[in-house]
């Protein structure tokens, strides 16, 4: 079932369009990722998805429904769910505080808190520490917190931003396995990587982006086993 | 002596307590959205003129007419938010400048509209004397303090308590990471204007009775708070508070020293003094490379 249908989409920031004329599915329960290289547009085309974008055109389906015109303030109802690149949490509130604010457009209480206590088996640590800053989390720690408090609304399909950013290579694998985690509970997971290799490995699909353009798409495999993709983008030798 | 020490403690506690309301409103303001509202000063006024306006030609009652001036101040933040803040955002040093602009417009704005003279207003709680001895207080010494700590403690349970109120916090710490939880940092932005607003008309409401009510009212508060909140370290409510006490009393009792005259001297000096040896304040942190 396509959870996600993006189509003809074109986005940018005036001037230039930095995502010129993009189509991509994410089917429920499966990783796709967007590979290309810096300044191809990846991290336009999930801010033009998520209406971030001040420049933007084209199709946004979300299981069925048009959300194009979505206020990014609402996208979360609809269930579509975007972790930026740079860290998203907020340093000085409270794990919990954090959680919580995961819910802000949720004003059912009751089911709120039932989501953190659901969250919080899934991510073990974050109840350990759920009243510490989390600013002392770890840099893979606060992934899992973003991811945990996306999760809050129960979200069709998650967008991540170049999740693996800076992380060390164990954070690396665990982020993915959370990732894969989502997918096998039925959700949608469309990320942006520059760790292709790995990021190819933890997906089912994958498009190559240049130039604002989708260039390639195919199974992960399929793209791993391809050599342009590995010459451009794998750093091995053709 | 003892007793002249509590005499000048207890009035400066009272001064002490409008600085916080200032101090309060500026650093909230500063802290989510890092303006610094040079207007807080007439918005203070303003309550006071409104607080009278309203206690003579409509309610009759003070602590309603408090209430209509918080208000009212309220609606005008949000205006002041919307009209000029807004339309400047991204652009810290023309915001600084207009809120310099905003100081010009209200004070004359309310000259022309009252005239330059004082006015005075005389509720039961100034009339009313509290006796320790040989010492007494009017009730409105006591109102304000209590009326400002009773004023912290909503705004602590709301910010750290309410939905609304940690979605504040956390805009003020990651406006991009407030977007995508669903949060708009412009409704943020109104209602922090709102708050600090309001609590600006509340000092103007509670100290306007107790001397005057005129145009400049508002401007030596301001200049306290400012200190308040630099002593205290930029963008922190306790800061704010001990910043706001701290000062009020102590240029309170510097009066049993020295000249009344000098009270200011003293203030100011404390501030250059914070400045030369901690510069990021009591409670503050510090941080770099932040302009």
């Amino acid at each position: 079932m396509t959870m996600l249908k993006v189509q003809n989409l074109k986005g940018g920031y005036g001037g230039r369009l930095i995502v010129d004329g993009v189509d991509l599915e994410v089917e429920a329960g499966e990783i796709v990722t967007v590979i290309g290289q810096n300044g191809a547009g990846k991290s336009t085309i999930l801010k033009s998805i998520f209406n971030l974008a001040p420049v933007r055109e084209g199709e946004v389906l979300l299981d069925g429904k048009d959300i194009f015109k979505v206020s990014p303030y609402r996208m979360l109802v609809t269930g579509l769910a975007y972790i930026p690149q740079h860290h998203s949490i907020f340093p000085k509130l409270t794990i919990t505080e954090n959680l919580r604010m995961g819910g802000y457009l949720l004003d059912d209480a009751k089911l709120l808190q039932e989501r953190i206590v659901k969250v919080c088996e899934m991510f073990p640590i974050l109840r350990e520490r759920r009243d510490e800053f989390a600013a002392s989390l770890s840099g893979g720690e606060q992934r899992m917190l973003e991811i945990a408090r996306t999760l809050i609304m129960d979200p069709k399909v998650v967008m991540l931003d170049e999740p693996s950013i800076g992380l060390a290579p164990k954070m690396v694998d665990l982020v993915f396995a959370t990732a894969r985690r989502l997918a096998e509970d039925g959700k949608g997971i469309l990320m942006v990587e520059q760790n292709v290799k790995k990021a190819l490995l933890a997906s089912d699909r994958g498009y190559v982006l240049e130039l604002g353009q989708v260039r390639i798409q195919d199974q992960a495999q399929a793209l791993i086993a391809d050599e342009r993709v590995s010459r451009l983008y794998m750093g091995v030798r053709g | 002596m003892a007793t002249a020490i509590l005499e000048q403690f207890i009035n400066g506690a009272m001064m002490g307590s409008i600085y916080v309301l200032m101090a309060l409103g500026m650093v909230l303001i500063y802290g989510v959205m890092h303006v610094l509202n040079f207007a807080h000063g007439v918005l203070f006024m303003v309550g006071g003129y409104l607080t009278h306006l309203f206690f003579f030609s409509w309610t009759g009652s003070y602590p309603l007419a408090i209430l209509c001036s918080m208000v009212a101040l309220a609606a005008i933040g949000v205006v002041l938010e919307r009209l000029v803040f807004r339309a400047l955002r991204d652009n810290l040093r023309m915001q600084i400048v207009s809120s310099l602009g905003l100081i010009l417009i209200i004070q004359n704005g309310v000259v022309q509209i009252w005239g330059p003279h004082a006015l005075q207003m005389r509720p039961a709680s100034v009339e009313t004397l509290v006796k320790f001895g040989q010492l007494s207080f009017t009730l409105q010494h006591f109102v304000i303090m209590g009326v400002v700590a009773a004023a912290v403690v909503v705004l602590y349970l709301f910010l750290t308590h309410t939905r609304l109120g940690t979605a504040m916090r956390a805009t003020s710490q990651a406006p991009e990471a407030a977007v995508v939880v669903g949060i708009d940092p412009n409704r943020v932005y109104t209602l922090t204007f709102m708050i600090a607003c309001a609590l600006a008309g509340l000092g103007g409401a509670l100290l306007g009775p107790l001397f005057l009510i005129f145009p400049q009212m508002g401007d030596a508060p301001m200049l306290k708070a400012l200190s308040a909140i630099v002593i205290g370290g930029m963008g922190s409510v306790p800061g704010a508070i001990v910043g706001g006490l701290g000062i009020g009393i102590v240029e309170s009792l510097s009066t049993l020293v020295i000249p009344t005259d000098y009270r200011d001297t003293i203030t100011f000096g404390v501030l250059i003094l914070m400045l030369l040896i901690r510069p990021w304040g009591i409670f503050g942190v510090r941080v770099r490379g932040e302009d």
